[in-house]
C-alpha cells in the first residue's frame, strides 16, 4: 500500500486529495440535492400516500398540474402576486444597492458607522420578522395608503396613464424600508467590486478630461456589470425564500399534509421553481448579451 | 492668469465639498429609512396601553412602560426558545463552517478532474429553490426513520446531517467566501510545508485554518444568523417539537390569542400590534447584541475576503 502511494503521479495525487476534501459536499449534493431534484419531477406526476409501511406512490399523469392550474383557486393568484412582487422588487433593489454602494464607497468620514447601519438588515432579516413588519404596516393602512399618496402630483400624473402602474409605484414607496432591507448583501457585493477597480483607470480618464458622470458610465458600470448578474440572481433567490412569498405558504401547507398532499406539493414547487429558473435564465441572457456587444465594440 | 486658475481650483474644491455634503445627506436620510422599522418597534414596545390608543401619540410614548415586553416574553416563552435557538443555530453553524472550509480548500488548492463541473454544481445548488428539494428530503427522512426505528423528524438530526454534508442554508456563499480567502494565501506556503513533510490534512489545519481565523469568524456568524432566521426548512423538518424563537414569532398571533383568552380579556387590534412589535423586537435583540460585539471584525472580514465569486 505504501509503495503504491509513492508511485502516484502529481496529478493523480492532486486528484485524490482534492476529492478527499470535496467528499462530504459531493455526498451531500448527491443525496440531498441531485436526487431530490429529479425525484420532485417524478413526484409531481404522482399521488403520494403515506402508509404504515412507507410511501405508496401511484402515477396519475397530469392530474396534479390540472388541479394546480384549473381547480385550485389559490395557486394561480399566489403565483401571479409572487411575480408581481419579485420583478419590481429585484429591479429596485439592484439599482438602489448599486447607488448606495457607490456613495458608501466615496466617503471616508463616518464610513464605519454608516456601513454598520447598512449591513444591519443582513443580520436581523428573517421571514417572521418581515411578516410581522409588513403585516403591521399594511393591515391598518393599506386602504388609506393610496389616498395618502394620491395628493402628490407625480402620482396623479402616472395614475392618469395607468392606474395599475401608479399602484405599483405607491406599493414600492410604501414598502421602501422593507425593500431596502434586502439590499444588505447586494451592497456588500457591489462595494467589494468597486474597491477592486484599478484607480489608475480613473486617473487616466481624468487626464483625458472626463467628468465623474462620464467616468461612472464608461468605466464603473461596465466593470461592475458582471457583478450585477450575481446580485440579481442572489436577490431573486433571496426574495423567494421569505415567508412573504405567498407560494411558499401554499407549498408548506400541502407538505404538512403527509397523508396525501406530497404529490401536489411537488407539483406546486416544481411549477414555482420552473418560473424562478426562467427568471434567472432571463437575467442571465440580459446581462450576457450586453457584455458580448461590448466586447464586439472594443 | 494664475489668479484665474486659482479661483477656478478654489471653486472646484468648494463644489467638491458641496458634493460630499450631498452624499452624506443622502446616506444619512436613507439610513433613517433603514432604521425606521426598528425605531418604530422600540417606540411601540415602550408604549403603555393608553398611548397605543391615543392618536396624538406618534413616536414618543407619554407614559412609557415595559409591560408589553413582559407579555410578549411570556407568550414567546422567551427563556426556553432563546436557549433552544442559540444551541440549534450554533450547532448548524459549526457544521456548515467545517464543511465549507473543506470544500473551499479543495477548490482553491487542488486540481482535480471535473473541478469546473463541481463549481457549476455548487452554484446550481444555490439557485435551485429550496421547496423543490424539501419534499423528497422529507420523504427520505420519514422512510429512514421508519427503517431505523427512532424519530428523525422533530429532532435536529436531519438538518445537522444536511449541514455537515454541505447542503445547509446558503452553503454556496460560505464555500465561495472560503474559496476566495484561500486563493489569497500564497501556494508557496503549502509547498514549504509539504517539503517539510506535512500531510494535506496538516496543511489544511496548520496553514489554511490558522491563517483564516477572521474568515472562520465571518462564515460562522453568517451561518449562525442565517440558520437563526431560517424557518422554512426548520418548519418542515423539526416542526414544533423544538421551540425556536423565530418560528414561535411566526405563530405569535395564535399564541397570543390563547394567552389573551386565558385571562386577560379581549385585546384590541392596536394593542395587539404593540405586543407584536415587542415580540419582534425581542426576537431580534440577541442578533443585535451579537452584531454590536463583532460588528467591526464582521464588516472588515466581509470587505477583505469578499463574497464575490469570480
Amino acid at each position: 500500500m505504501a509503495k503504491q502511494k509513492k508511485l502516484l503521479t502529481y496529478h493523480q495525487r492532486q486528484n485524490r486529495q482534492g476529492y478527499r476534501f470535496m467528499l462530504p459536499w459531493i455526498v451531500g449534493f448527491v443525496i440531498f440535492t441531485a436526487i431530490p431534484f429529479v425525484a420532485t419531477i417524478y413526484l409531481s406526476f404522482t399521488e403520494v400516500r403515506q402508509t404504515v409501511l412507507g410511501f405508496k406512490i401511484t402515477f396519475i399523469g397530469l392530474d396534479n398540474y390540472i388541479m394546480a392550474f384549473f381547480e385550485n383557486v389559490e395557486f394561480v393568484p399566489a403565483m401571479l402576486s409572487f411575480l408581481g412582487m419579485i420583478i419590481p422588487y429585484t429591479f429596485v433593489i439592484l439599482i438602489l444597492s448599486f447607488i448606495l454602494a457607490y456613495l458608501l464607497n466615496k466617503i471616508t468620514f463616518l464610513k464605519g458607522f454608516l456601513r454598520t447601519i447598512y449591513f444591519l438588515p443582513v443580520i436581523i432579516m428573517s421571514g417572521p420578522v418581515m411578516y410581522q413588519l409588513i403585516d403591521s404596516s399594511s393591515e391598518a393602512s393599506r386602504i388609506d395608503t393610496y389616498l395618502k399618496f394620491s395628493d402628490i402630483f407625480i402620482v396623479q400624473m402616472v395614475a392618469s396613464y395607468s392606474r395599475r402602474f401608479a399602484l405599483l409605484l405607491i406599493g414600492i414607496f410604501d414598502q421602501l424600508s422593507i425593500i431596502l432591507w434586502f439590499t444588505g448583501i447586494p451592497i456588500i457585493l457591489f462595494i467589494n467590486g468597486l474597491q477592486k477597480i484599478n484607480p489608475n483607470l480613473y486617473e487616466a480618464a481624468q487626464i483625458d478630461s472626463a467628468n465623474s458622470w462620464q467616468i461612472l458610465w464608461k468605466i464603473t458600470i461596465p466593470i461592475i456589470k458582471p457583478l450585477a448578474l450575481v446580485v440579481t440572481i442572489f436577490t431573486i433567490v433571496n426574495l423567494g425564500t421569505f415567508s412573504i412569498n405567498p407560494v411558499y405558504g401554499l407549498i408548506k401547507t400541502a407538505t404538512e399534509n403527509t397523508s396525501g398532499g406530497l404529490g401536489i406539493a411537488a407539483t406546486y414547487s416544481w411549477i414555482y421553481s420552473f418560473v424562478v429558473l426562467i427568471l434567472i435564465g432571463i437575467t442571465f441572457l440580459i446581462f450576457r448579451n450586453k457584455e458580448k456587444g461590448r466586447r464586439h465594440d472594443s | 492668469m494664475t489668479k484665474i486658475k486659482l479661483t477656478k481650483i478654489a471653486r472646484a474644491k468648494k463644489f467638491h465639498t458641496f458634493l460630499k455634503l450631498c452624499i452624506y445627506f443622502v446616506l444619512i436620510c436613507i439610513s433613517y429609512v433603514y432604521l425606521e422599522p426598528i425605531l418604530r418597534m422600540i417606540s411601540m414596545t415602550l408604549m403603555s396601553t393608553k398611548d397605543v390608543i391615543d392618536p396624538s401619540v406618534d413616536w414618543l410614548p407619554k407614559n412609557p412602560s415595559l409591560s408589553n415586553l413582559k407579555v410578549a416574553g411570556t407568550v414567546l416563552d422567551l427563556k426556553k426558545t432563546l436557549v433552544n435557538s442559540v444551541w440549534f443555530s450554533a450547532l448548524l453553524a459549526c457544521a456548515q463552517t467545517i464543511v465549507s472550509a473543506l470544500t473551499g480548500f479543495a477548490l482553491s488548492r487542488y486540481n482535480f478532474k471535473f473541478k469546473k463541473l463541481w463549481i457549476i454544481m455548487i452554484i446550481l445548488a444555490f439557485i435551485i429553490p429550496v421547496p423543490l428539494l424539501m419534499i423528497p428530503r422529507l420523504m427520505l427522512f420519514i422512510s429512514a426513520q421508519n427503517l431505523l426505528g427512532f424519530n428523525l423528524i422533530g429532532t435536529p438530526i436531519p438538518q445537522i446531517l444536511m449541514a455537515l454534508l454541505g447542503q445547509g442554508v446558503n452553503s454556496t456563499i460560505l464555500i465561495l467566501i472560503f474559496y476566495n480567502f484561500f486563493n489569497l494565501i500564497p501556494y508557496s506556503l503549502d509547498e514549504a510545508a509539504m517539503i517539510d513533510g506535512a500531510s494535506p490534512w496538516q496543511v489544511f489545519v496548520q496553514i489554511g485554518m490558522k491563517l483564516s481565523v477572521s474568515t472562520v469568524l465571518v462564515v460562522f456568524l453568517f451561518s449562525f444568523v442565517w440558520n437563526w432566521n431560517e424557518t422554512y426548512i426548520t418548519g418542515t423538518l423539526v416542526r414544533n417539537s423544538i421551540e425556536l424563537l423565530p418560528s414561535k414569532l411566526n405563530m405569535f398571533d395564535s399564541a397570543f390569542k390563547t394567552y389573551a383568552a386565558a385571562g386577560r380579556g379581549n385585546a384590541e387590534f392596536r394593542i395587539n400590534e404593540a405586543y407584536k412589535m415587542s415580540a419582534t423586537l425581542l426576537s431580534i435583540t440577541p442578533l443585535l447584541i451579537l452584531y454590536g460585539f463583532v460588528q467591526k471584525r464582521f464588516i472588515q472580514g466581509i470587505e477583505n475576503t469578499g463574497i464575490t465569486g469570480e
